[in-house]
């Protein structure tokens, strides 16, 4: 039952942030998650400064705030600064991590405060981690709510605009001809990719989230180049390295989310040697067969 | 044909995840299992069941309990675990909260749960967050002990006479602990009686010893120590002319490194007084590996640098 349960939550988490890595890697934004890992920090600093708490809503609340903010300059500093999103990412988190570690060796230098301790969670205490309503009925593991919730959004909102969200990430010159706002479209994903990535890093921890959204994405980015297949295979990968991952852990009693993060980098390997299109391999005979026509 | 897939998937799920229950099935021996964090807490209540109970701690020698990641193991053992301590007043950070959660479904108790607010350092301006390094003084931490032994013979009644009794002679050690402490640290010079270590975690120490407690950092980890902090703190000890600082084992050293250089350019030597325990036990087998040697060894390097 608790494997099971590690294993679906595994599974929600890569499927939610590799949906939503698809279009960051063809954005050329994938690092944006592991910037918003680092930027929440004033976020929850602020958050305890005004509450005095460090129970999770509070710390989400503040970093779900300062997520959203971080997306927004981003593209803010690309769009009107006309810098590349790369250096507009590394300028945004940089700087919000500064703001969060002076806060906390100014204000609240005696209180034990940073992501690690307050926000990240843990994948191996999902099926410790009740959700129990005040009347203390038990609901099961509280991280399927929510990694569940989100994963629903997150699929209603592509299925909805899926058209939009194609055509600003690859013609978005097309797509201001005929009247879709690639700003705002923007805006929406970047708001997805906070809520998806504050609500997970709160659910299983950060290291699993950033590698979850890039890996499986850039995996089956080597294998297809049809959007709507990318997805789906993406979403594929991400219930494979979840169960693949879960039972490594298992098997030498490691870190779950490191045995995770490290099947999707093994997934990743295997597709660049051996995709029939884009592999290693498939290239090298492809050349060889070139120099060496048949019939030769 | 991706349905199929999908659906395949799903299975292949099922079928790999029914297959981890076997080896759960023979918890049924009648052995008491009990599950701690920190080795401070697992020494305790090893030395209150000795052998008629299993005592596991999660946090080894030298494990920082704030950044403790959890690996699979750790989750078979609570939840095979018959009950559970920890520490409680956010140690564990977000893993407080989960056994917090625990809680409602079998005996998970925090030691510190009933020590008084009023002997617990608050932390300045944010009420309702207090120091979690309470074992430093050892007559809090005989608080704690009392916690336990209450618990365990509440919840294996079989074996509560035998539980008491123990806890009673453990306590008796660390009451006698605690006069040897406050008697050992008496022999410094009063005006000599200051502590200076990386970060901020023997404000406990300090109180209960009548010894001055200075850190270069706050207790976060992340609260990083300033430029002025430094110079602050080496003018500090030139003026006072302390004559060591101290590590920890679980924490950098080079932080205290830049305090001794920053004194040494004022004219002034400092030296480094030795490794002190602060988060965590010594090696398992060692002396420093128990409580009680981890308290005396502490002293002992305390003591005789600054003497």
């Amino acid at each position: 039952m608790e494997a099971l349960q590690i294993i679906l939550a595994g599974s929600l988490v890569a499927i939610a942030c590799g949906l939503l890595g698809c279009f960051l890697i063809l954005r050329k934004m994938a690092m944006v998650g592991d910037a918003i890992s680092h930027a929440v920090l004033p976020g929850i600093v602020l958050a305890f400064l005004f509450t005095g708490s460090r129970d999770s809503v509070t710390m989400l609340i503040g970093a779900g705030a300062i997520g959203i903010l971080t997306t927004f300059l981003i593209e803010f500093f690309h769009k009107k600064g006309r810098l590349q999103t790369d250096a507009s990412i590394g300028v945004t988190f940089t700087w919000l991590f500064a703001v969060g570690v002076i806060l906390i060796s100014v204000f609240a230098g005696k209180v034990d405060l940073d992501q690690d301790c307050v926000l990240y969670g843990e994948i191996a205490y999902v099926p410790l981690d009740l959700w129990i309503t005040d009347s203390g009925q038990i609901m099961g593991p509280r991280v399927l709510y929510i990694t569940g919730t989100v994963l629903i959004i997150l699929i209603a909102f592509i299925s909805l605009g899926y058209k939009e969200l194609f055509l600003t990430t690859f013609d978005p010159a097309y797509a201001s001809a005929i009247g879709i706002s690639t700003a705002v479209w923007h805006y929406l994903l970047m708001g997805a990719v906070s809520l998806t990535t504050v609500a997970s890093f709160e659910s299983v921890g950060a290291i699993l989230v950033v590698a979850l959204l890039i890996a499986p994405p850039a995996t089956a980015y080597l294998l297809t180049e049809n959007l709507k297949k990318m997805l789906l295979i993406t979403s594929l990968l991400g219930v494979v390295i979840s169960a693949v991952g879960y039972y490594l852990a298992a098997w030498f009693d490691g870190s779950i989310a490191g045995a995770m993060a490290s099947v999707a980098g093994l997934l990743f390997m295997l597709a660049f040697l051996l995709s029939p299109t884009n592999g290693l391999i498939a290239k090298h005979r492809r050349k060889k067969a070139i120099l060496k026509p048949s019939g030769v | 044909m991706d349905y199929r897939i999908t659906k395949w998937l799903i299975l292949g799920v099922i079928v790999i995840s029914g297959c981890g229950k076997v080896a759960k099935e023979n918890s049924e021996n009648a052995h008491f299992n009990i599950v701690t964090t920190t080795g401070m807490i697992g020494d305790a209540v090893t030395n209150i069941v000795g052998d008629s109970a299993d005592v596991i701690a999660l946090m080894g020698p030298g494990v920082d309990p704030h950044l403790y990641k959890a690996t699979q193991g750790d989750l078979q053992k609570l939840t095979g675990a018959d009950l559970i301590f920890y520490n409680g007043l956010h140690l564990e950070g977000k893993m407080g909260e989960v056994l917090e959660k625990l809680s409602h479904l079998k005996p998970v108790v925090a030691v510190a749960q009933n020590i008084e607010d009023t002997k617990l350092r608050k932390v300045p301006e944010f009420n309702n967050n207090y120091d979690p390094h309470i074992w430093f003084d050892v007559s809090l931490w005989i608080e704690a002990v009392r916690e336990i032994d209450i618990t365990l013979q509440k919840q294996d009644k079989r074996n509560a006479a035998y539980y008491h009794k123990n806890a009673m002679n453990y306590i008796k050690q660390l009451e006698s602990l605690h006069a040897w402490v406050i008697q050992r640290v008496g022999t410094i010079p009063k005006e000599q009686r200051t502590l200076i270590t990386a970060h901020d975690a023997f404000g406990y120490f300090g109180e209960a010893y009548d010894i001055e407690v200075k850190g270069l950092q706050g207790i976060s980890t992340l609260s990083e120590y300033g430029l002025r902090d430094v110079s602050v703190l080496a003018k500090f000890i030139v003026d006072h002319k302390i004559k060591a600082v101290f590590v920890e084992t679980s924490v950098s050293q080079k932080s205290i490194n830049a305090v001794v250089q920053g004194a040494q350019e004022r004219g002034f030597e400092v030296s480094i007084g030795g490794n002190l325990y602060s988060d965590a036990m010594g090696e398992e087998g060692t002396p420093e590996g128990t409580y009680i040697g981890m308290v005396t060894a502490n002293v002992n390097t305390i003591v005789e640098a600054l003497k």
